[in-house]
């Protein structure tokens, strides 16, 4: 394989699962999601980034892809629309948000998500999650501290910085 | 910080998340109030609740990643590979015909671009790893859980350690166990007063020369074992 074939291939392999999730979830548009994610991998490739942060990289420029997309059949209504909420950019970008969060949430760890859920979705009391999980209050307050920081260090990576 | 400014520290997460008692709620607050750590790890962390409520549809938020695993994971994934690089080898021709229409000079500096960048994306971006699961032995009835990542590396297999109800005082060990039994550690740290900890040990042994790891209190009692 040549050289670039490879580099491709590899980033591919390693994001490209994730990528198709995101643009599949924030375009609802089945037939174009592979379009969109080669796409993405092939602008990221040829503009070649500092790859420290690739991930993040990677759905910026997929961000940036949709909204242009989006705006596009917008301006060509009989096009397919991309997200059926979506009438302008701030909607998009909520929508794009949620997406991330609920990718951001099934990168965490089962035991720290199943905090998250008890505490902030479900509302339940420190107690209460310590009944329904059966684990002492103490492991429920310190997976809750270990769970809300490994949250916020997942979204950096995904370029989540709000 | 003493142990318990610690145990106050922790309730930072259901301090943003939600739940805790009037008691705990108080003791927090008038924490934070004097706490410098705390209130700067508070910046940090405030935005998630809002970011939380994002992914709360009507009907309950995908906290199971099953459902959009299936789209990420399925299908023909080699496939998928191909029609990139098809699409690669489109753009290389693509860009051939414009290099030929351009002034060698040009050409040079895009190719050497190329060339440059090229590397970088060669190197594998993730190591191989492979996870296991220590627990205690069946029927103890010890909550113990240590989660493992054996990472390779170039000298060895890196430990990547999260370690959920442990004992809270005491040192412990995590010993790697070869296919001719021998056994030697890899690792020693403190037990923390919630139970929880997060660390990094190495040995010179590969993944495939680990038979057994072993997490052990400083009597040398196995507090938790896993076959890799």
């Amino acid at each position: 394989m040549p050289l670039d074939d490879e580099a491709v291939a590899a980033i591919y392999r390693e994001h490209g699962p994730m990528l198709r999730r995101v643009v599949w979830r924030a375009t609802s548009d089945a037939d174009r999601v592979d379009d969109i994610v080669q796409e993405v991998i092939l602008r990221v490739w040829r503009q070649g980034p500092e790859a420290d942060n690739l991930r993040a990289y990677l759905i910026t420029t997929a961000r940036h892809l949709i909204v242009d997309q989006h705006r596009a059949a917008v301006r060509r209504p009989q096009q397919t629309e991309l997200v059926e909420l979506a009438d302008d950019d701030a909607a998009l970008d909520r929508a794009l948000d949620e997406v991330l969060v609920e990718e951001a949430l099934g990168r965490l760890q089962p035991n720290h998500r199943d905090i998250v859920k008890c505490l902030y979705y479900e509302r339940l009391s420190i107690a209460e999650t310590s009944g329904r999980l059966g684990v002492p209050e103490g492991t429920v307050k310190s997976r809750a501290y270990y769970a809300v920081r490994n949250l916020r260090v997942i979204l950096d990576e995904m370029g989540v910085t709000r | 910080m003493t142990s318990e400014s610690d145990e106050l520290h922790t309730l930072l997460g259901a301090y943003l998340l939600g739940g805790l008692s009037d008691a705990d709620h108080r003791a927090f607050t008038k924490h934070l109030r004097t706490c410098a750590d705390c209130q700067s790890e508070l910046g940090q962390l405030s935005g998630l609740p809002r970011l939380l409520e994002l992914a709360r549809p009507v009907d309950g938020p995908h906290l199971s990643p099953d459902a959009a695993l299936e789209l990420g994971a399925s299908g023909d994934e080699d496939g998928r590979v191909e029609a990139l690089l098809a699409r690669v080898a489109r753009r290389r021709r693509t860009r051939r015909l414009w290099l030929a229409a351009v002034a060698a000079a040009a050409a040079v500096a895009v190719f050497g671009a190329g060339m440059w960048l090229g590397p970088r994306f060669t190197a594998p971006p993730s190591l191989p790893t492979t996870h296991v699961v220590a627990a205690a032995e069946p029927g103890s009835g010890s909550p113990v859980r240590v989660d493992v990542a054996l990472v390779t590396r170039g000298w060895g297999t890196q430990l990547d350690l999260a370690c959920e109800d442990m004992p809270t005082d005491g040192e412990l060990l995590l010993y790697v166990i070869d296919r001719q039994g021998t056994a030697t550690p890899a690792a020693s740290w403190r037990a923390t007063p919630a139970g929880y900890s997060r660390l990094t040990g190495a040995t010179s042994l590969r993944p495939d020369e680990i038979q057994r790891l072993e997490i052990r209190d400083g009597d040398g009692e196995v507090l938790a074992s896993a076959t890799t």
